[in-house]
């Protein structure tokens, strides 16, 4: 037994090297780095301050004036927009299609965006919301309505990228829904419609709740992603107009490169970290709660 | 085991050996260097002959890569850092030149390039005291507003010579059916619309302020400052300049009769069917004109350091700006290129700069995070010009500060 032990120690200490050296080190010297001035010199929460009152994180004079609101503002947004079109999008698609005749190969063509590259998809969210070549103008063109470049002004920006990225993070869900969907035992739906339950009321009292891993998973996985978006911005908009569409990462790209201050970048990692490890550890908590 | 080889197969194995080793050391010998600028597309084919003229008289072989400024800036910090370098001769900022000669990071020039054979101040970037840590190549001018002289000609439209003379010009453009708008925004990462704006400040506050700014001796809230984005923001309230849109897009529709005129830097000439079909005029009353030069510099961590000043050294001399300039679309910035070496339309740049003062780009001069910021702002002036005070604010905030 004791032998055992010292084999398994053996093979996963290389393995526990790699973490402490790439992983945990970066990260504890991150968060060190977030409390030091650039001379190095511990200046505790200072840094914290500075950067949540930029108004490049938080802009409350946005609210009055119309965006920027700050990044931080923007991220929420995102999330409160995004992901419950993303569910919705995602889970309605894959019960409509299930028993649709070519539904599969909709579904493939819902994924396509998923697959693309998101770097290619901010230059693909560009054109589809540019004044002359875009397609959103093309439609609204039909019902004589006059077009813009959406992208290039404040007040649309930030939605144009959402919208977009709906287009291109659904593929995700509808896949894990429809795995989802071939999980459920046709039984339930047999008994359920012997009884006179309505469609309605078989997706709401059937469906919805025994897919609820899924949107769990799905959940969390785009919450994460929302959080750390970041190529679609940076190709699309730069985060512009005037920080109109600015997001955290992009702000802690920015602090990074473009002021070399990595203090305040730093930070805006930390704030990063914590929020996603938030949302892994619920994830994390709600599996280990359904297992039996 | 040589022993039991006969005679006459020791002799030719010991030739294959003797031949190995010669093409080895000739492969090992052959040094070539990687040089690595913005130009690509038409801009590229350009500025390669430069580099084959380079490889026809010293046999050393050069390898082109290209990479945008934006990019090397986020680049070569990690791989000085890793005390690495991706090219032996490198075309950036010359912000970012000064920057990490001091670091040492770059190795010096002094006594490889000597000023007396450039335009007077065209080094002056990437100098800090007596050090030189790079090189002036050819400059662009951003000279002002581009036409189509056939497209003035049919709509019998002539370059203004007054203010009012001017806005008169944009409202009879406006007019043409079809027009979308009489000024084309280019757009992209942002610096076609800091060019405008730089033109404007030059004009209505006058060489200096340019100056000014980028040393950081005058507020962007100063009067000096808001009187001539006064004027910028009044024509794009009235709708003279047209949404940004990418610069190289909005360029063909500027040149497909979509917009009238075009703000754009001497490049432009090398980027159209019929350079002969261009027309230019400044604002009336600028008295100077960005004159941007494109600078370069050696890597300390060059692996041919000899090999790779001799490239910068012909490059920037009047050997490598005569073979560039006389493809059009560049100045030179060293002395003794006689002037009919230049293609027509770029002479006619040359004239308008002439008895005007030369500027530095106020951006790529200040560079750091004042750069994107100042891009950023401009695209949001330009959709929302009654926002003015908050871009100005902006500014200020981001300016260096003496």
């Amino acid at each position: 037994m004791k032998n055992n032990s010292r084999y398994v120690l053996f093979f996963i200490l290389p393995a526990i090297l790699m973490l402490l050296i790439f992983v945990v080190y970066p990260v504890a010297r991150t968060v060190i780095l977030s409390f030091l001035d650039s001379d190095g010199q511990f200046v505790g929460f200072k840094n914290y301050s500075k950067v949540i009152s930029s108004r490049e994180v938080f802009d409350p004079a946005g609210f009055s004036r119309g965006f920027p609101l700050g990044a931080l503002v923007h991220n929420l947004l995102w999330i409160a927009i995004h992901l419950p079109l993303t569910i919705i999008l995602g889970l309605s698609l894959s019960v409509l299609l299930k028993n649709v005749k070519g539904g599969s190969f909709i579904k493939s063509i819902i994924f396509l965006g998923m697959v693309m590259p998101m770097i290619v998809g901010g230059v693909m969210i560009n054109f589809i919301f540019d004044r002359n070549l875009g397609i959103v103008n093309g439609v609204l063109s039909l019902f004589g309505v006059q077009g813009k470049t959406w992208t290039a002004h404040p007040d649309t920006a930030l939605l144009s990228l959402i919208f977009g990225s709906v287009w291109l993070w659904t593929g995700f869900s509808v896949v894990l829904y429809s795995a989802g969907l071939e999980t459920i035992p046709k039984d339930y739906y047999e008994a359920a419609q012997l009884d006179g339950a309505s469609s309605w009321k078989i997706f709401t009292k059937i469906t919805v709740p025994l897919l609820r891993p899924i949107t769990v998973v799905v959940t969390t996985m785009t919450l994460l992603w929302e959080l750390k978006v970041f190529d679609i911005v940076y190709v699309a908009t730069m985060g512009g107009p005037g920080g109109a569409s600015n997001v955290l990462a992009l702000q802690m790209y920015t602090y990074a490169f473009r002021a070399f201050d990595f203090n305040r970048s730093a930070v805006v990692a930390v704030i990063l970290t914590l929020s996603t490890l938030a949302v892994s550890l619920s994830l994390v908590r709600s599996v280990r709660d359904e297992q039996p | 085991m040589l022993a039991f080889v006969p005679h006459g197969e020791g002799v030719y194995m010991s030739r294959w050996i003797v031949l190995s080793l010669v093409i080895v050391a000739t492969l090992l010998g052959a040094t070539t260097l990687t040089v690595i600028g913005p130009w690509s597309g038409p801009e590229m084919d350009k500025f390669m002959p430069v580099l084959q003229e380079f490889e026809k008289q010293t046999g050393i072989k050069i390898d082109y890569k290209i990479y945008r400024a934006e990019d090397l800036a986020n680049l070569l910090p990690a791989q000085f850092a890793a005390k690495k370098a991706p090219g032996d001769v490198i075309f950036m900022w010359a912000s970012f030149i000064r920057e990490y000669g001091q670091k040492g990071h770059i190795l010096p020039l002094t006594g490889v390039i000597n000023e007396a054979n450039y335009l007077p101040g065209s080094l002056n970037q990437v100098k800090v005291g007596k050090e030189l840590y790079g090189t002036a190549y050819t400059g662009k001018v951003k000279p002002g507003f581009w036409y189509r002289k056939s497209f003035f000609e049919k709509n019998k439209l002539q370059p203004p010579t007054t203010w009012e003379e001017f806005i008169a010009l944009l409202e009879k453009i406006k007019k043409i059916p079809g027009i979308k708008a009489p000024i084309a925004s280019g757009d992209g990462v942002g610096w076609p619309l800091s060019d405008v704006t730089e033109h404007f400040l030059i004009t209505f506050g006058g060489p200096q302020l340019q100056l000014d700014l980028i040393e950081g001796n005058i507020r962007w809230d100063s009067n000096i400052v808001m009187n001539a984005m006064t004027k910028l923001t009044s024509i794009l309230e009235k709708g003279y300049f047209g949404e940004p849109t990418e610069w190289t897009l909005v360029l063909k529709q500027w040149w497909n009769g979509d917009y009238g005129l075009y703000f754009m830097g001497s490049w432009i000439t090398g980027m159209v069917d019929n350079p002969d079909d261009l027309g230019v005029f400044a604002l009336p009353g600028a008295k100077g004109v960005v004159f941007g030069a494109d600078y370069a510099f050696v890597p300390k961590y060059t692996q041919y350091p000899e090999e790779a000043k001799k490239l910068i050294a012909w490059l920037s001399g009047p050997q490598g700006q005569a073979v560039q300039v006389k493809q059009g679309g560049h100045i030179a910035t060293a002395v003794g290129i006689d002037l009919s070496t230049y293609p027509p339309v770029d002479r006619e740049v040359a004239k308008i700069i002439q008895g005007v003062t030369a500027l530095d780009d106020l951006d790529d001069s200040i560079g750091g995070e004042f750069q994107p910021a100042f891009w950023d702002q401009l695209k949001l002036l330009w959709v929302q010009p009654s926002r003015v005070n908050d871009v100005i604010k902006v500014l200020q905030e981001k300016a260096p500060k003496r």
